[in-house]
């Protein structure tokens, strides 16, 4: 009876508390990343799926699109990284100044080496 | 007799006062910088842990966006200056909230010392305990805006409903399951969520919450 209570009013606060942005399991994917740096693609994946729950819902967290572009300028993306860069720059002003920058090493990373085309985001 | 009464009432006053009491700090500084950014370095870890830095660098973003702060990318930063020769924590710690700033763009660093993250084993129980410094400096002046020590002890419960041999048991599966893999990270998480809590240790929300300048309004 007790315990039924208990579940009862963790469901019900579980209701109303409603983070301001879509991390999903942001933490997770960074600490396995950590623990487990070889796996990039999984890395890769895990930062696209966050982002693509997120912006349905409009709540794309702070830093997301910049570490997916940098994951991606680490895969050998430079071009694609470019565009999530842009993305976290229009979406923070905050982070404008550092967003050029990364956006000149990409290009500066798409020059030197030969790059796979851009393959087009899928529309949303 | 009467004594007795009113000493035993202002002692258990006294020791109820002292549990929830913390002083309250004086954030001026922080509320005139208004810092708008928090640009998190990697942490210096005291711990014998070696991981434990990174896996702490994975819980910090979340409660400070919550908080209404824009955080900075906390692995693009580690790598960027780790590029720039800085990937000595110690060393970025040792430089100046400036020269970091004008690095990045932000208003703001968060510095992490984890002091502690390590269990001991006793026999059948294991504490599991973590302690982490903080200290935000501005990025303009590299005045100390805020700053902060949180640690976050953990012993398993034993319940093996009261019969000695059950709560035996239940204790070695306890020692065994944190032995094999403590687990820091909900500790991490709960000093986090604790030490930027405010009204308490904490600091108000940032400019995309709909707090901001509404639970610490601008002195004067």
């Amino acid at each position: 009876m007790k315990l039924l209570f208990v579940m009862l009013l963790l469901i019900s606060l579980n209701g109303c508390v409603q983070t301001r942005y879509q991390w999903g399991d942001y933490e997770k994917r960074l600490y396995n990343h950590y623990s487990n740096p070889a796996d990039k693609a999984e890395y890769l994946e895990g930062l696209r799926n966050i982002i693509e729950d997120a912006e349905g819902e409009k709540r794309v967290p702070p830093g997301i699109y910049a570490e997916y572009g940098y994951a991606l300028l680490e895969s050998g993306k430079p071009l694609e990284a470019i565009l999530f860069f842009n993305k976290e720059a229009e979406l923070w002003a905050e982070s404008k100044f550092l967003m050029k920058k990364m956006i000149q090493v990409a290009e500066k990373t798409a020059k030197t080496v030969t790059v796979a085309p851009v393959i087009p985001e899928p529309a949303k | 007799m009467k004594l007795h009464i009113i000493c035993t009432i202002v002692i258990s006053v006294a020791l109820m006062t002292g549990c929830v009491r913390y002083t309250p700090k004086d954030l001026t500084n922080f509320r005139n910088h208004d810092p708008h950014s928090i640009l998190v370095v990697p942490v210096v870890n005291k711990s014998v842990e070696v991981a434990a830095a990174d896996y702490f660098l994975s819980t910090v973003s979340l409660p400070l966006g919550e908080k209404g702060y824009y955080v900075f990318p906390v692995n693009l930063v580690k790598r960027v200056l780790e590029d720039e020769g800085l990937s000595d924590a110690t060393l970025v710690h040792n430089a100046s909230a400036k020269r970091l700033s004008d690095l990045f763009g932000s208003d703001s660093v968060l510095y992490v010392t984890i002091e502690r993250w390590d269990s001991q084993y006793l026999l059948i129980s294991t504490t599991v305990t973590v302690e982490f410094s903080y200290l935000i400096k501005s990025g303009k002046t590299d005045e100390v805006l805020w700053s902060d020590r949180r640690r976050i002890v953990y012993q398993p419960q034993n319940s093996g409903g009261g019969h000695p041999i059950a709560m035996l048991i239940v204790a070695v599966v306890n020692a065994a399951v944190t032995k094999a893999s403590p687990n820091y990270i909900p500790l991490a998480k709960q000093a986090n969520m604790q030490v930027f809590t405010y009204p308490g240790p904490g600091i108000p929300a940032g400019p995309y919450s709909e707090m901001y300048m509404k639970d610490m309004p601008v002195n004067r």
